[in-house]
C-alpha cells in the first residue's frame, strides 16, 4: 500500500502542473465573465425595450396599439410631428431598437375592418438572437390586438355567438402520454424541456472522457519519452498497481478539471439558463414534467452518475492501452483521436437522431460503443426502460473488466516495451 | 564464491528474429561481470531479461538460488537496473526523485532516509570527499541537469539500496572523463561492500579496468568468457579489443 500511495502521489503531482492550474483558472475567469456579460444582455433583452413610434393617425385605435405595447414593457419614444424619414433618422441615431409607423386612417380602417398596414423598421446593430427580440415582441402585440379587434367586431355583429367558436370551430386539447402517465401539454414543449434538462450530460461526459484519457495517454507517453518507464517497471511494485495508479490519478485529475470547466461553462450558460427556467416555470412546463414523471429522482441521478463513472473507467482503460502504443508525447496526441471519435459518434447521434428509429445494424453499432450508454441513460430513465439501463451498465462493466485484464496482460508482458504504433520510420525493438 | 546469478540456455526471439540463441553465464557474489559485444549482439536484451523487463523464450535463470521467472517480486526487491539512456522525472527535484525511488525499497522511514543519504553521498561527493557539481543542485529540478549530472543521479539511485545485483547498462555513457572515473570508483567501492555487478559497455578500457570476469557476446551467443587476463593470454592479445577481434575469427 505504501508503494502504491508513493506512486499515486507522484502521478497526481505530475499531472497537476502550474500550466494546468493557470489554464483552468483562466478558463473559469473568462467564462464567468462571459456569463455575466451575456446575463446582462439577456436581462436587457427581457427588460424594458426602447422603441420609437410615429403615430400619423392619432386615433383611439392607434393609441390602443401604443398602450398595448407599453403594457408589454416597451418604452416608447414619441416621434410625432416628424416625417417618416426624420423619425427614421432620429430613431436610428438613438437607443431605439425599432421604429413603428402607424399610417393615417389606421383607426378608421380598424372600425371598418378593412386591412390596415403598419410599418416596422428594426435596427440590426448586431446579428445576435437577442438583438432581434424586440421585433418578435412587437409582432406578438400586434397579433394580440388583431385578436381583440376581431373579437369585438364579431361580438358586435353576432352578439349571441362566442367569437372564439366562430374563428375556431375545431378545438384541440393536447395531451402527452409517457409510459403510463398522462399530462396536458404539447409534445414539442416536453421534448424541449427534456433537451434543456439533459443538455449538460453529453458535454460533461465528453469533457471528462477526453481530459482523463488524454492524461493517461500522455502520462504513459511521457514515461517512454523521458526514458523512465524501464526503471519504473523494475522497481518492486506490481504492474497492476502501476496501471491502477496511473488510471486513478488521471481519472481524479480529469474529473476535477472537467468539474472546474463545467463550473466555468455553467457560469457562461447561466445567463440564458435562468431565463429559460423562468419561462418554463411560467408556461407550467415544470408542473407538466413533474406530472409525466420526466424529472430525475435520487435513484435516477445515482444511475446517471454510475453510467458516467463506468464510461470514464472504460475510457481510461482504452487510453492506457493506447498509451502503451504511443512512442512519445507527440504520437500520444494522435492516439487520442480514435477515442474522441468513439465519444463524438454517440454524442452527435444523441443530438440529432433517435436510436429507436435506426436500422438494426446501425443500432447494434451504436450500442456496441460503450460511450453511447450514458447518453441514452436519461432517455431510458424518463421512459422507465430499466432493462436497457441495466443492460447498458452491465455491458460497460464487462468492457471495462475485459480492457483492464488486457491492459494488465500488456503491462506484464514484453509488449509494454515492444508494442508500438509508429507513424514514421520503423525501428527494431531488439538491442 | 557462491553465484548470485546463474543463467543457462537463455534464448529470446522476437517473432522470426533471434536476439539470444542460448547463452550461459554466472555472476558470482562480489564480482563485476561484464558483457561486451557490438550493437545488436544481445547485451541489452540479456540485461532486460535479468532485470525482469522481458521474459525469456527459453532457458533458466536462478537468482540467489530462487527461480527468477516464478519470483519476479523477490528479484525486483534485490536488484537495481540502470538502463542505457535512462532518464529521471524532469519535474521532480533531484532529492525528491531519490526519496520517490527509495520509498519503493525501504520498509521504514529510517531506512528510506538511509538510502537517500547514501545516494546523496554518491551523487553529491567525489571520491576525494570534495563536493561534486550535483551537491548544490539536488534541490533543483532534474529537467535542468546536464546529461552527466542525470547519469550520476541515476547511478546513485541504482546503488543506494546496496542491491545484491546491480545491472548497469553503459553506466558511464554521457559522462566526461573525470565523472566517468568517479563512477567507476564508486562502482568498485560498492562491489567491495558486497554488491555484485552485471554490466555492459562498448568501452573495452572501462571493462578491463572494472571487471573481474568478461563474456564476449555476438549474434546472441557467448563466444568466450573469463578474466581479462585469462582472455588476453588465451588469445595472445594486448587488450580486450584484440581479444574480441580474435574470438570473432
Amino acid at each position: 500500500m505504501k508503494r502504491f500511495s508513493n506512486l499515486l502521489k507522484k502521478e497526481i503531482k505530475e499531472l497537476v502542473t502550474k500550466q494546468l492550474i493557470i489554464s483552468l483558472a483562466i478558463f473559469v475567469i473568462l467564462f464567468q465573465f462571459m456569463g455575466r456579460v451575456s446575463k446582462k444582455e439577456v436581462q436587457k433583452a427581457v427588460g424594458v425595450q426602447t422603441i420609437s413610434a410615429l403615430d400619423l393617425d392619432g386615433s383611439a385605435g392607434s393609441q390602443a396599439l401604443l398602450k398595448g405595447l407599453e403594457s408589454a414593457r416597451f418604452k416608447i419614444l414619441d416621434q410625432s410631428g416628424k416625417t417618416k424619414d426624420e423619425a427614421l433618422e432620429a430613431a436610428k441615431s438613438g437607443e431605439s431598437k425599432l421604429l413603428l409607423v402607424i399610417p393615417s386612417g389606421f383607426g378608421e380602417s380598424l372600425t371598418t375592418l378593412s386591412p390596415s398596414e403598419i410599418e416596422t423598421y428594426s435596427f440590426m446593430r448586431s446579428f445576435s438572437l437577442i438583438g432581434t427580440r424586440s421585433q418578435i415582441v412587437v409582432q406578438s402585440v400586434i397579433g394580440a390586438l388583431n385578436e381583440a379587434l376581431s373579437n369585438s367586431f364579431l361580438k358586435e355583429k353576432l352578439p349571441d355567438l362566442d367569437p372564439q367558436s366562430l374563428k375556431r370551430p375545431i378545438k384541440s386539447r393536447d395531451f402527452v402520454v409517457v409510459h403510463n402517465r398522462v399530462g396536458e401539454g404539447s409534445a414539442n414543449n416536453v421534448a424541449g424541456m427534456i433537451m434543456q434538462q439533459s443538455m449538460l450530460i453529453p458535454i460533461v461526459l465528453m469533457m471528462i472522457v477526453i481530459y482523463s484519457s488524454q492524461m493517461v495517454i500522455s502520462a504513459m507517453a511521457l514515461e517512454k519519452q523521458n526514458k523512465t518507464l524501464e526503471t519504473l517497471l523494475t522497481v518492486p511494485i506490481k504492474r497492476t498497481s502501476i496501471i491502477t495508479a496511473k488510471m486513478l490519478a488521471s481519472g481524479f485529475v480529469g474529473l476535477i478539471s472537467a468539474g472546474v470547466y463545467m463550473f466555468g461553462y455553467q457560469g457562461f450558460l447561466g445567463g440564458f439558463g435562468e431565463e429559460a427556467a423562468r419561462a418554463g416555470a411560467q408556461s407550467g412546463g415544470s408542473a407538466l414534467m413533474q406530472k409525466l414523471g420526466l424529472t430525475f429522482s435520487t435513484t435516477g441521478y445515482l444511475v446517471l452518475g454510475l453510467a458516467l463513472f463506468l464510461s470514464i473507467l472504460v475510457a481510461l482503460a482504452i487510453a492506457m492501452i493506447l498509451g502503451v502504443l504511443a512512442e512519445d508525447f507527440r504520437s500520444a496526441q494522435n492516439m487520442i483521436m480514435p477515442l474522441i471519435f468513439m465519444v463524438m459518434i454517440p454524442y452527435f447521434i444523441s443530438l440529432f437522431a433517435d436510436i429507436n428509429s435506426m436500422s438494426l445494424p446501425l443500432k447494434i453499432f451504436i450500442l456496441a460503443i460503450p460511450f453511447s450508454h450514458p447518453f441514452l441513460v436519461p432517455q431510458h430513465l424518463y421512459l422507465g426502460n430499466w432493462g436497457m439501463i441495466v443492460g447498458g451498465l452491465a455491458y460497460m462493466l464487462v468492457v471495462f473488466v475485459g480492457l483492464t485484464i488486457f491492459a494488465a496482460r500488456v503491462f506484464s508482458s514484453d509488449k509494454i516495451l515492444t508494442m508500438k504504433l509508429r507513424f514514421g520510420k520503423k525501428k527494431s525493438a531488439v538491442a | 564464491m557462491p553465484n548470485v546469478l546463474t543463467v543457462r540456455g537463455l534464448k529470446k526471439s522476437y517473432g522470426q528474429k533471434t536476439a539470444l540463441a542460448g547463452i550461459d553465464f554466472d555472476v558470482r557474489a562480489g564480482e563485476v561481470f561484464a558483457l561486451i559485444g557490438p550493437n545488436g549482439a544481445g547485451k541489452t536484451t540479456t540485461l532486460r531479461i535479468i532485470a525482469t523487463l522481458l521474459t525469456a523464450t527459453e532457458g533458466e535463470i536462478r537468482f540467489l538460488d530462487r527461480d527468477h521467472r516464478k519470483e519476479p517480486d523477490f528479484v525486483r526487491e534485490r536488484i537495481s537496473y540502470l538502463p542505457d539512456e535512462a532518464g529521471a522525472y524532469k519535474d521532480m527535484k533531484g532529492l525528491d526523485y531519490l526519496h520517490f525511488m527509495a520509498a519503493f525499497y525501504a520498509q521504514t522511514r529510517e531506512q528510506e532516509k538511509e538510502y537517500v543519504d547514501r545516494a546523496v553521498a554518491i551523487a553529491a561527493r567525489r571520491e576525494s570527499g570534495e563536493p561534486s557539481e550535483l551537491a548544490d543542485r539536488l534541490s533543483t529540478k532534474v529537467g535542468t541537469y546536464s546529461k552527466g549530472m542525470t547519469r550520476k543521479l541515476l547511478l546513485a539511485r541504482a546503488l543506494m539500496t546496496k542491491p545484491a545485483l546491480a545491472i548497469l547498462d553503459e553506466p558511464t555513457s554521457g559522462l566526461d572523463i573525470i565523472n566517468a572515473l568517479e563512477v567507476r570508483e564508486v562502482i568498485r567501492r560498492y562491489v567491495k561492500e558486497g554488491t555484485s555487478v552485471l554490466l555492459s559497455s562498448h568501452n573495452m578500457l572501462e571493462i578491463e579496468f572494472m571487471s573481474d570476469r568478461v563474456a564476449l557476446i555476438d549474434e546472441g551467443r557467448i563466444l568466450d568468457a573469463g578474466t581479462p587476463a585469462e582472455l588476453k593470454a588465451k588469445h595472445d592479445a594486448r587488450n580486450l579489443e584484440e581479444v574480441f577481434r580474435s574470438s570473432l575469427r
